[in-house]
């Protein structure tokens, strides 16, 4: 009877150290983000999605995955949403100290030229 | 029944243990903690190879505890400044383009293979990946290839439901799960698997 219960926890362990584990609440990231390569009628839906996920990681406390406030600034930056993108590119900046680079890059463009993403989307 | 759990467990810690670890030094000594995911090459004639992989390749890297470039936006952003191809994507020296984005490591894949042989009864599908991690000095730290061979799953009903689900395949192919076996077998639990990043532990400080 030991020797089960050794065995069993043995065994559950390993199960614990061969999961893979998930970290982030992705919800689907991946395939939304294909769905809308493939059909770019379905970015409107990808945007609607990685908000829920984000508005819903906030809520919860949760840490929102890396890229995540990123990728959906720039579903609003093409959708002619500079402020929104911004914040949303803040955001990253302030979760993930590694995209400062680059986020303080893109947010310093959008400063310098809002009259030319006015014009393109009217 | 004590035998037959030995062996089980005994087959468990197998299963688990890596075959051949690879020599991750180069890695460890740069130690990136990030890492910028760059449109991949494709060498094959399906146009969607790419999309398939690259919409998979985030997930598994940030789950070992990296910080994973916005693969959209960093798209995006390389439209921008009227890059386009992997290929054109792949020739900038990695430290120009590391210093770009503020990356410490760049990824770089290359699609080799990926073969769809439709049967009457089934689908098989082929594929070879390259990866390679260069770090933001140039100096390349890592490298893997993958090849695999994946049948859609038959959903069982005999025949008939193999020739539908070959039908299915066929029709309107679904190979992201063989894009999210792949890019989860090389980088979280294949034998040259990343060693964890600086946000590996349960809890990522905020």
């Amino acid at each position: 009877m030991r020797i089960f219960s050794i065995c069993f926890i043995v065994m559950i362990s390993l199960l614990g150290g061969c999961a893979v584990k998930g970290k982030y609440n992705w919800n689907g990231y991946d395939k939304g983000l294909y769905d809308a390569y493939k059909d770019p009628s379905q970015i409107k839906s990808l945007q609607i999605k990685l908000q829920a996920t984000v508005d819903l990681n906030e809520q919860n406390k949760q840490i929102v995955a890396p890229g995540m406030y990123a990728e959906l600034g720039t579903l609003y930056l093409q959708e002619g949403l500079p402020d929104k993108a911004k914040m949303y590119y803040s955001k990253e900046r302030d979760t993930w100290p590694e995209s400062k680079t680059l986020m303080d890059l893109i947010i310093k463009n959008l400063d310098s030229r809002p009259k030319l993403i006015e014009k393109s989307n009217p | 029944m004590k035998y037959l759990l030995i062996i089980i467990v005994t087959i468990g810690l197998f299963g688990c243990a890596n075959v051949q670890k690879k020599d991750l030094s180069a890695f460890t000594n740069a130690a990136p903690r990030s890492i910028l995911v760059v449109p991949v090459v494709n060498k094959t004639l399906d146009v969607d190879a790419p999309l398939y992989l690259s919409t998979t390749l985030p997930i598994p890297i940030a789950n070992k505890g990296y910080y994973v470039f916005p693969v959209n936006t960093t798209k995006f952003i390389l439209e921008q400044e009227g890059l386009y191809e992997g290929e054109r994507i792949h020739l900038i020296p990695t430290p120009q383009l590391a210093g770009m984005f503020g990356a410490d490591a760049v990824l770089y894949v290359t699609i080799n293979r990926w073969d769809a042989q439709y049967i009457v009864l089934s689908t098989t599908i082929t594929v070879d990946f390259d990866y390679r991690i260069v770090s933001s000095t140039g100096v390349e730290i890592w490298r893997e290839n993958k090849k695999m061979v994946y049948q859609p799953q038959n959903s069982g009903g005999g025949i008939l439901g193999a020739i539908i689900t070959a039908a299915i395949a066929r029709a309107a192919p679904n190979y992201m799960p063989l894009a999210q076996a792949a890019n989860q077998q090389v980088f979280q639990i294949g034998p040259n698997q990343l060693p964890n990043g600086p946000y590996a532990t349960p809890d990522p400080v905020k």
